[in-house]
This record gives structure tokens, sequence and C-alpha cells, in this order.
């Protein structure tokens, strides 16, 4: 029973840029990561070949060690690998792919489907056929001479492309590159496995796109799998499982805090995290000076704790309760200070007041564990 | 605040125990010389409050050279009814013990309620320094430094504000100034002073830029590198669509078929060839042929020519020869003439030798008659010598006896006179016809007459007169007269002669004739030198000389034989040497003719044998034929010429109908196009293996994921940049906000601090003012209608102002229940005597309020301050306690 991996979007060679330097390269690194676990799932499933549709590479020019690194993570699995240019890694005249082939990083049992047509699978008896990008963008479906394309009896007929399936995805995504929604019927294809799109995403019950392996942004659209596509017999209709190959996951969070129990809600959501999350909280709302030390406190703890934990508080007013002030013995001119700048928290100047409060309050707070440790 | 005693015990100076009691709530003038202990009192009340009893840096406290000692302080004081006593000791035994009206505190607890009472604070390690004093650093002055007042104020600044709060009706900040500080230290860090970044901050921003730069000349790789690729893919595009259609081979094939017609007009132009070099040795023929025929009319030419120079040569000769005969005329008469000449001038030459011979004659003759005429002249001479010598022998005088006799007859005469001057003088004139007679003679009838005697007159017809002269003298002078005429008669009988004239006359002979002696003798010398026999030698040389002339004239042709008319000698000789040149010459005259009469015959022979030579050689009959055949071959070869021309043009004619230039420049541009199409393919080819070469390079170097490096740094950069200027922003605000706000405080203390300055000042100077600024630091001073700041005053008045500064200050806390006691270290030695005396009614004045401790070693400046001096030394003096 034919079975391959079908993945897309591994984007080697991505900066993250909102990132310090250790968490960007350790998530840079975890993108080798997905493509082991990709070898080591095709093996555990006993998959006939994968298939890549577009963007392994994150841009043409990536070092050498970068491309010698992605064929190398290959290695788990010896069957066929059928990897397609996409917009990021076009078949250019020279490119990322003629790049590898002259320093011979490419194995011999990946297929670069560097030209439009068929790659024939003779011993999976699968057809692949591809439609590779040649330009950086276009305004043709490059899959439509699949539907003239004849490929051997009896073997399976899969499509491999890169592009914005017509009139499913969001209008903002780029018009380029544009493929037919029913392109698996008019080409007579068993399943068209697609890529571009970074979260996984059925277009249709033999169209679908795979996601990025290994998330790579904030947004919420399923990223982090690969199917396993099962076709019992060409024609069949293909059963797609989704397993998932992420090694980080991506949270952003937008919290609002108005009561001391939303950051008791917070702090409990933040506890029950897995470690190997990228985390991104943007606060708004109001909080007591205890509220912001208990945040506080929680943040540098989840900084440790996590891959990456990055928060925007600026829109996290602070509001200061008596029992704070009391606390602060910020008495005379100075409690004057404190509450002029509790009050220009909302006027022009709120993010540089906000800060001045923080600042002055935690010199309080440590003045007074001075005088009584 | 009221101190009551102060004992030390191995302290500094005071090595043993040392008690200073009895302070009085007011001014309290402490004295002793230098080095008493003023300064060691002052430290140690100094240490007592500011220094930690565990310090390690009193070491200043012990006494010199005694290091196991333990320096200890007692402090007994009053405040708010409360009897306060401090026990504290130093390094070997450290220890405070604080007592409150029986309450009991030790250590830092006790040191707390120390610093608490008087405003101060200790520092967090080592020595109390001046910024840890607070408000006793305002009040209590140290030596020399009563001027430095806004430092005081600076340090005391919380202190004051906590002090003083209870005026403001204000709860003032604890601890304000040093979170002031805290924040300032904090912005430090980011911004210099001045507001600009600095530390880790200006290296953000300065990374910014370099950063910038390196992923802008990232991007700007990356998007050539892309424009080569796309570069590489257009071109191999290009490369491969040419290679298929090879364009280059249908221009080749066009290019053959140019060179096949091309071919042909090249052998076209090879018949053209052939036909030239036939015309041209046709051409050469005829020219041969004509030059032959040239030659043939130069022959005949040159035979007249020929003819000619023989005749020309002819005539020359004959020319010649004719002149011969003129010439040889000429020559021999000039040969006669000469010969003529010559005999003419030997014929002159022999009658000249006769004219001198003759001449020479002649004068030998002159010669012997002169000769012959001097021996006679000489003998007249010698006859006539003997005549006068005769003569002068005859006439024997003596010219004396004459003399003698002139004498003489003078005298006579002068008698005679005498005589006739006595005697009677007669003078008659007669008229005619008359006659008259005297004595016996007859007078003319003109005349006189003298009469010495008597003597008878008659007139003939009238009778005789006797006249007889008078005088006695006339006797007398007639006897002298009679002597005198017997004397001459006498001398004349002598001398022989008749009268004196003849006398004379013979004297004058018998000279005369003595005169002809000589006369004669010398004549005769001249004439016959040599005396008479020379004259005869002479004549008898000249006879013989003249004897040899007549000889060899006789020798002589005689003269008829020669020609009459002869000219001289020298005439004869020129006329000979003129007929000698004239004969020269003719005679070279001859001799060129000769040489020119040889050369015309050669000429002329010569011209004679050539012009026969090549007549002979013309009129040849092999001559004539060559000549008759050479003008048919030229007739022949003309027309072979005028065909050649023909079949040329027609050949010309063809080769220019095909164009050869036209198949040339098409052959060119075909095989320039082919060969461009190639070339333009093998550039391609060259282009696509340079444009891989160097995307390759490029390609190595991952440029794009550099770029997202570069952007990462730069990303993080900006980040940290933007929280840290975040952070000097808000530490700005607080910074601002909370100086703002001491400020305002601060500003609230001006006015009561200000009265009490007032109260002050005025005392000092009835009309000026100092201001209390912001910062409640004595600032604008006016006086006398000038302004100035109080740091521009000279140091005493400075050093006054400052202590009426603190004295309001103390005014202020006093105010305000706090604690003022007031010590002053040897202050006010710059003031002079009239301010020391405003002074000193200012600190009794504020004595009333505050207790002060007044320190000095001139105790007489101090002694009108209305309370007893306590004297050091006395107190030393007393007995140990």
């Amino acid at each position: 029973m034919p079975r391959f991996l079908h993945t897309a979007d591994w984007q080697i060679g991505r900066y993250f840029n909102r990132f310090d330097t250790d968490n960007s390269s350790a998530l840079a690194d975890a993108r080798y990561g997905a493509i082991e676990r990709l070898a080591q799932l095709a093996v555990e499933y006993n998959c006939d070949a994968v298939l890549v549709a577009g963007d392994v590479f994150d841009a043409q020019t990536v070092s050498d060690r970068c491309i010698r690194r992605t064929f190398n993570a290959t290695s788990g699995f010896k069957g066929p690998w059928v990897m397609l240019p996409g917009n990021h890694d076009a078949a250019l005249a020279e490119s990322v792919w003629t790049r590898a082939q002259r320093i011979n990083a490419v194995p011999s049992n990946v297929h670069l489907a560097l030209q439009s047509g068929v790659i024939e699978l003779p011993q999976q008896k699968i057809a692949v056929l591809a439609a590779p990008l040649t330009q950086r963008h276009t305004y043709e479906d490059l899959t439509a001479p699949f539907d003239s394309i004849s490929t051997p009896p009896q073997w399976l007929r899969v499509g491999l492309a890169h592009g914005s399936v017509q009139g499913v995805l969001a209008e903002d995504i780029d018009a380029t590159n544009p493929i037919a929604a029913d392109r698996s019927a008019s080409a007579a294809l068993d399943y068209l496995a697609l890529g571009d799109w970074h979260g996984l995403k059925e277009i249709n019950e033999r169209t679908w796109y795979s996601g990025t392996p290994e998330p790579e942004r904030f947004r919420n659209n399923q990223p982090g799998f690969a199917l396993l596509v099962t076709v019992s017999e060409p024609g069949a209709l293909p059963q797609v499982e989704a397993l998932e190959t992420a090694r980080y996951h991506w949270h952003q969070w937008q919290e609002k805090l108005v009561v001391e129990t939303d950051i008791d809600e917070l702090l409990k959501r933040l506890d029950e995290l897995p470690e190997s999350s990228v985390l991104d909280l943007k606060l708004e709302g109001s909080i007591t000076l205890a509220g912001e030390q208990r945040l506080a406190d929680a943040l540098s703890r989840a900084e440790a704790r996590y891959r990456s934990v990055t928060y925007d508080r600026s829109r996290l007013l602070l509001a200061p309760t008596e029992e704070d002030l009391a606390g602060l013995q910020a008495s005379g001119y100075v409690g004057d200070v404190l509450e002029q700048l509790q009050t220009r928290q909302s006027g022009a100047e709120a993010q540089t007041a906000r800060d001045a409060l923080a600042i002055l309050a935690s010199l309080l707070l440590e003045a007074r564990k001075e005088e009584h440790p | 605040m009221k101190l009551e005693s102060v004992r030390v015990e191995q302290f500094k100076r005071f090595k043993k125990p040392f008690l200073l009691n009895g302070l009085s709530g007011g001014i309290n003038v402490i004295s002793g010389p230098n080095e008493a202990g003023k300064s060691t009192l002052v430290r140690a009340i100094r240490a007592a409050f500011f220094e930690r009893h565990r310090s390690k840096s009193a070491e200043d406290l012990r006494p010199w050279g005694d290091s196991s000692a333990a320096p200890a302080i007692e402090l007994v004081f009053h405040h708010n009814g409360q009897k306060w006593q401090l026990n504290k000791s130093f390094l070997q035994r450290k220890r405070c013990d604080l007592s409150i009206q029986g309450t009991t505190y030790s250590g830092e607890e006790a040191e707390e309620k120390l610093a608490q009472l008087l405003g101060y604070q200790f520092p967090k390690k080592g020595a109390s320094k001046e910024e840890h004093w607070g408000i006793p650093g305002l009040l209590w002055v140290e030596q020399g430094s009563g001027q430095n007042i806004e430092q005081a104020v600076v340090y005391a600044g919380d202190h004051l504000q906590s002090a003083l709060s209870s005026l403001v009706s204000e709860v003032v900040s604890e601890g304000g100034d040093g979170l002031i500080h805290t924040v300032r230290q904090q912005l430090g860090e980011l911004l210099t002073a001045g507001g600009v970044p600095r530390g880790e901050y200006k290296q953000l921003l300065a990374d910014e830029l370099p950063g910038q730069q390196e992923l802008d000349a990232l991007e700007s790789r990356i998007d050539q590198y892309q424009n080569q690729v796309d570069r590489l893919a257009k071109v191999a595009h290009e490369f491969h669509k040419i290679d298929r259609e090879q364009p280059w081979v249908k221009v080749r094939q066009a290019l053959a078929e140019a060179q096949e017609r091309y071919r042909h007009i090249e052998s076209l132009q090879g018949q053209q060839q052939t036909l030239n070099q036939a015309l041209t040795s046709v051409e050469q023929r005829a020219a041969l042929l004509q030059r032959n025929k040239q030659q043939v009319q130069a022959d005949g030419k040159q035979l007249q020519q020929r003819e000619q120079e023989h005749n020309t040569a002819q005539q020359a000769l004959n020319d010649v020869q004719a002149s011969a005969a003129g010439l040889h005329a000429a020559l021999e008469q000039c040969q006669r003439q000469y010969r003529d000449a010559l005999e003419v001038e030997r014929q002159a030459g022999l009658l000249e030798t006769r004219q001198r011979l003759e001449h020479s004659s002649a004068r030998a003759k002159t010669q012997l008659q002169q000769l012959s005429e001097r021996k006679s002249r000489a003998a007249e001479l010698q006859e006539a010598l003997g005549e006068s010598r005769t003569l002068t022998a005859r006439h024997q005088i003596s010219k004396a006896a004459v003399d003698r006799l002139r004498t003489t007859q003078r005298q006579l005469d002068d008698a005679r006179l005498r005589s006739q001057a006595i005697a009677t003088r007669i003078e008659w004139q007669l008229e005619a016809g008359q006659q008259i007679e005297l004595g016996q003679d007859t007078l003319p009838h003109q005349g006189e007459q003298l009469l010495l005697s008597s003597t008878r007159l008659r007139i003939a017809g009238v009778g005789e007169f006797t006249i007889t002269p008078g005088g006695d003298d006339l006797a007398r002078c007639q006897r002298q007269l009679e002597q005198l005429q017997l004397a001459l008669g006498e001398q004349l009988q002598a001398l022989g002669v008749a009268d004196l004239a003849a006398a004379e006359h013979t004297l004058v002979a018998q000279e005369r004739a003595q005169a002809d002696v000589h006369r004669l003798l010398e004549l005769l010398q001249s004439l016959v030198p040599g005396g008479l026999a020379s004259l005869d030698s002479d004549y008898q040389a000249l006879s013989a000389e003249l004897e040899r002339n007549c000889a060899e004239k006789e020798a002589l042709v005689p003269a008829t034989t020669l020609a009459k008319g002869l000219p001289a000698l020298a005439q004869a000789q020129d006329l000979r040497s003129d007929a000698e040149n004239r004969l020269s010459a003719a005679e070279k005259r001859s001799s060129e003719h000769e040489k020119a009469l040889l050369a015309a015959s050669h000429r002329y022979q010569n011209a004679d044998h050539e012009w026969h030579t090549l007549r002979a050689s013309l009129n040849s009959e092999q001559r004539q034929q060559e000549v008759t055949q050479l003008n048919s071959d030229l007739t022949a070869v003309e027309q072979e010429q005028a065909r050649q021309q023909e079949r040329l043009k027609q050949m010309l004619a063809q080769i220019a109908a095909a164009r050869p230039e036209l198949v040339q420049q098409d052959i060119q541009r075909l095989g320039a196009s082919a060969d461009q199409l190639e070339q333009a393919q093998r550039g391609r080819e060259l282009e696509l293996k340079e444009l891989r070469v160097r995307l390759e390079i490029w390609g190595a170097e991952g440029l794009e994921q550099q770029r997202g490096r570069c952007l990462a740094e730069l990303e993080q950069n900006r980040r940290r940049c933007q929280q840290l200027q975040r952070r000097a922003e808000a530490l700005q605000l607080l910074l601002q906000l909370l100086t703002e706000k001491r400020q305002a405080l601060t500003q609230r203390l001006q006015a009561p601090l200000q009265k009490h300055l007032n109260h002050y000042v005025t005392v000092l100077f009835p009309d000026a003012q100092l201001e209390v600024d912001s910062q409640l630091l004595p600032g604008r001073f006016t006086r006398d209608g000038e302004t100035g700041q109080m740091a521009e005053l000279s140091f005493g008045a400075r050093e006054q102002m400052g202590l009426i500064s603190r004295l309001a200050y103390a005014d202020l806390l006093k105010e305000a229940g706090k604690p003022t006691l007031i010590i002053l270290d040897d202050s006010l030695v710059h003031s002079d005597s009239v301010r020391l005396d405003s002074m000193k009614r200012i600190l009794f004045d504020a004595a009333q309020r505050h207790q002060i401790l007044l320190f000095t070693c001139h105790p007489d400046n101090w002694q009108d301050m209305g309370s007893e001096t306590i004297n050091l030394e006395a107190l030393k003096a007393r007995a140990p306690l």
C-alpha cells in the first residue's frame, strides 16, 4: 500500500530577528531537527517516499554548511526524497539547488524537481508531477501542465506544487504563484501535495497543505505537522494523517489584567506551559505594585525555563494601592512624585511615566529592604 | 541642647584624663595657646558623634606612640529636659553606651539615636567625612573653613528638611536626597551630565551606523547577486537558442558563393596581366627603334658640327700665320735700334774721358800761374819791407821831445792870446771906394785888428791917426812872449825841425813806417805760410801732374774720329736701356706667336682628321642600308602596339562589369558577419562561465544568511538601545520631578531663613542685604547699591557671611525645636577689629538662643564676650581626676 510523507516550508537558514542570539540560533537549529524527525517518521511509518512541497531553503544564498546540514539531516530515511523549489528557493539559473549539486551535497536518494515534469519512482510506482518555481514569482498556474501529463498506468499520480490555491486562502495572501483549487480533479491526481501556507490545511480530500514541520512564527494556524498520506491504490481516496513534528511551540498571548485574579490566572497558565515554548506576551490593563512584583518574578522564572519569553508591558498601567504606597513609605515630596507619575501614565508620555514609576517604586522597595532586611 | 561636660582619656594630646566642665548655656570662650589641645577637644566631640565605635579608621585618635591605648570620650548634655550621657571608646576597647534620662542604649543603637537627634549619618564604612556630617557639619565650624557654607548646606540638605519639616507643615521626604542621588547616579550610567549618551548606550548608538552600513552593503550585494542570476538565465537562454540555430552557417554559404565569383574575376585579371605584359614588350621595342632613329639623326648633326669645327680651326691657323711677318719686322727693327744705341753709348763714354782730362790739365795750369804770381808778389813785399825798415831808421825823433815842444808852443800861444786880449781892437766897415791904411798895410773894406803897440792910421783924404794901446801888463806880456819864443826856437833846433807841425809830421811818418813793417810782415806770412820753399815744391808737383795728363790725352783716340753731336753719357745709357726693353718685348711677342701658331696648327689637324673620319663612316653603304631597315621596323612595331592596346581595353571593360570591389566587400561583410556571430556566441559562452564562477564564489558567502544575521544583530542592538533610551527618559523624568519637588520644598524654607539672616546682616552692614537663594544658600549680596555674589567677597567677609548664615540656620533649627550646638574653632581671625566687634555683638545675640563653644588662641580678642574665658592650660594644670 503506497504511503508517503508530505511536508513543506522547511525554511532552512532563517534568522529570528526578534529574539536574542541564543534563542535565535536554537530556533534555527531546531529546523534541522525537524528534518531528522521527518526521516525518523518516514522510517517509522514505513513510507515509500518523502515529498517536500517547496521552500526547503529560506534563501538562495545560504552557507554551504547550511546546505550540507540540510541534506545530512535526511540521512535517517534512505528511501526517495523529492524536493521541490518554492518561491524562496526557486530553480533559477543559479540557485541554492545548483550550488548543492555543485558541492556534491545532494545524496543519490534525494530527487530535485528543478524542472517542470514527472519524477518517476519506479520502485514505489509513484509518479511525482512537479511544478517547481523557476522564477521568483509567477502569475500563471504552474500546475496547469499536470492535466496533460501522462504517467505509467497503475502508478500513483501525485502532484507536488508550491503556491496559493485560488479562492481558498485569505485574500491577503500574495496572489503570485496561483494554483487552481480543482487541480487534483482536472489532472486526475491521487493527491496534490502543496507548500507555501505554513499551517496545516486541507483544501479538499486530495489536496492538502502540510504546513511547516517546525513553527517559525506566532500565527496560530496549526504549524508543526507533517502529513502521512496513504493511498490504498491508484484512484483511491487518500488517508491523510497529521503527525506532529514541532520541537518548539509558539504562543502569543494578549492578556488584559484588571483584577488581582487575572494575574493569578495568567501565572497559572504561564506555569503550565511545556518547556519547549516560545512565548510572546502582550499585556494591558492595570496592575498593583504587588501584582507587578509577582508578575516580574513569574516572568523572570519563565525566561529561565522556556525557550524564549518576550513580553510587552507598555500598555499595562501601574496602579499602586494605598497599601502599596504605605509599603513604599514614600513620604513627603517623593510621595508627590509617585502620585504624579501614576497619573501621568495615561498622558502624553505614558510610557516614560510608567517606566519612571516602576523605577521609583523599585528604588523605594530596595531602600525599604535595606532598612528592614 | 546644652553640653555640660566633655571628658577625654588616652585621646590624642590628652594621654591622661581631661575634663572640660562647667560649660554655660550661652557663649563659652575656651582658650589656650597652639597645641594646648583645643583642636583635640573639637575632634573628640566630633568623634563621639560621627565615628562608629567599631571603626577601624579611628587610628588618629590614639595618643602618639601608644598603640595599646583605647581613646575614650564621655559627653554629658541636656536636651528637652532630658539628660544624655554618652560614653564612647575606640580601638582597643570598642564601646558605645548612651543613657537618656536613665534609659540606656548601647552599640549601634546608641549611635543611631545620636545621629537622629542631631541629624547626620554614618559612613557605610571607613572614617566619617564631610558629606556625612549633616547638620553638625553646618553648625560646627572647623578651623579655616567658616566661609565654605555651600557644601555644608548641601550635605545637610535632607537632615535640614527633615528637621525643619515642622516649620513648613509639610511631610518631608525621608531619604529623598539619597533617592535623587541614586537616580542621578543611574542616569549618569546612561547619559553624561550634558545629556549625551555614554557607556553601553553610546556604544550601541555608535554600533548602529556600521551595522546598518553592513546591512546595506549586504543588501546591495544580494541585489547584485540576483541581477547576476537573472543575467545568467537570460544569457543561458540566448546561448542555447543561438546554439540550436547556428545562424553563421547560412552566412558562411553566402560567403563561399561570393568567394567563387571573386575567383572568376581574378582569372580575368590574370589574362589582363598577360595582355599588359605583351603590350609592354611591344612598347619597349618601339621605344628602342625610336631611340635608334634618333641616333641616326644625331649622327648627321654631328658631322655638320665637325665640319664647322674644321673650318673654324683652319681660319684660326690662317690668322695666326698672317701676323708672323709683321712681328718679325718689328723684332729686327728693335735689334737694330739696340745696336745703334749701344755704339752711341760707347762713343759718349770716350768723349767724356777726354773732356775730363782736358779739364784737369787746365786747372793744373791755372794753379801754376797762381803759384808764380804769389812768388812775385812775395818778392815785392820783401822789397817793400826793406824800404819801410830803412824809412824807420831815418825818422829818429823822440815822442817826449815833441810833447815838450808842443807844451812850449801852447804856452807861447797862450801868451799871445793874453796879449791880444789886452790889445786894442779896431773894427771897421768901409764904404765903397774908401781906403784906409794901418801902419804899412792897406786895410780891406771890412775887418778888425788888435793893436799892442802904438800904430798909425791913415785915411786917404782925411789924414793920419796914431793909436796907442793902454795898460801896465802889456809890457810884461811882451817880455814873457819873447822868452817863450826863444825857448821854442832852441827846441826846434834840437829836433832839427822848423816848427811844431814839422816835428809832429816827422813823428807821424816814423810811426807809419813802423806800421808798414808790421803789415808787410803779416802779408808775407799769409801769402806764403810755409815760406817760399814750400811754394816751390807745390809748383813742381803740379807741373808733373800736368805733364801726365797731357800724356794720357795723347794716348786717346783723336777727337776727330768721334761722331758729331753725341749726347751725354747718361742720356746715351737711357736710350740704350729703352732700346733693350723694346727688343725684349718684341722677342716675347715673337715667341708667343710661335706657340699660338703651333696650337692652331694642332687644332686644325685634329678637326680635319675627325671630320674626315666621320664623313667617311656616315657615307658608307652599310650605313645607308641600316637606316632604311630601321624605318621599316619602326612602322611595323607601331601597328602591333595599337592592336595590343585594343585587346587590353576590351579585357578591362569585361573585368569592370563584374564589379570586383563589390564582390570583395561582400566577402568582407559576410566573413565579418559570420565571425561576429560566432564571436558573440563565444562571448555568451564566456560570460556564462564567468557568471557561473562569480555566482559560485558569491554563493559560497551565504549572503542572505549573512544578511539575516546582520539584521538580527541590528534589531537586537536597536531593541537594547530602545530599552536604554526608555530607561534614560524614565530616569530623566524621575530626576526632574524629584528635583522639582525638592526645590519647591526648599523654597518654602527660604522665607524664614531669610528673616533670620536679615537679622544678623543688618548688624554687620546696616543697609546691606544677603539673599537666600532657592537652594537655601546665601547668594546675592547687596551693599551700598552694589550687587554681587557672596563668593565674590573677600575671604574675611565671606567668613563673616558664612558664620551669620550658619547662625541663621541655627535659629531656624531652634525654631523647629531641634538641638543646636555651635562650635567655632578659631573663627574670625581674618576679621578687622571693627568687623570683629560687630561679629561679637552678633555672636552674643546668638548666644542668647544657642550654646556656643568658641575655641581660640587669642583670648584677648574675646575678653568682652560677657563670660569667663576657660583656659585649657589652667584646666590641665589642675590635679588629675
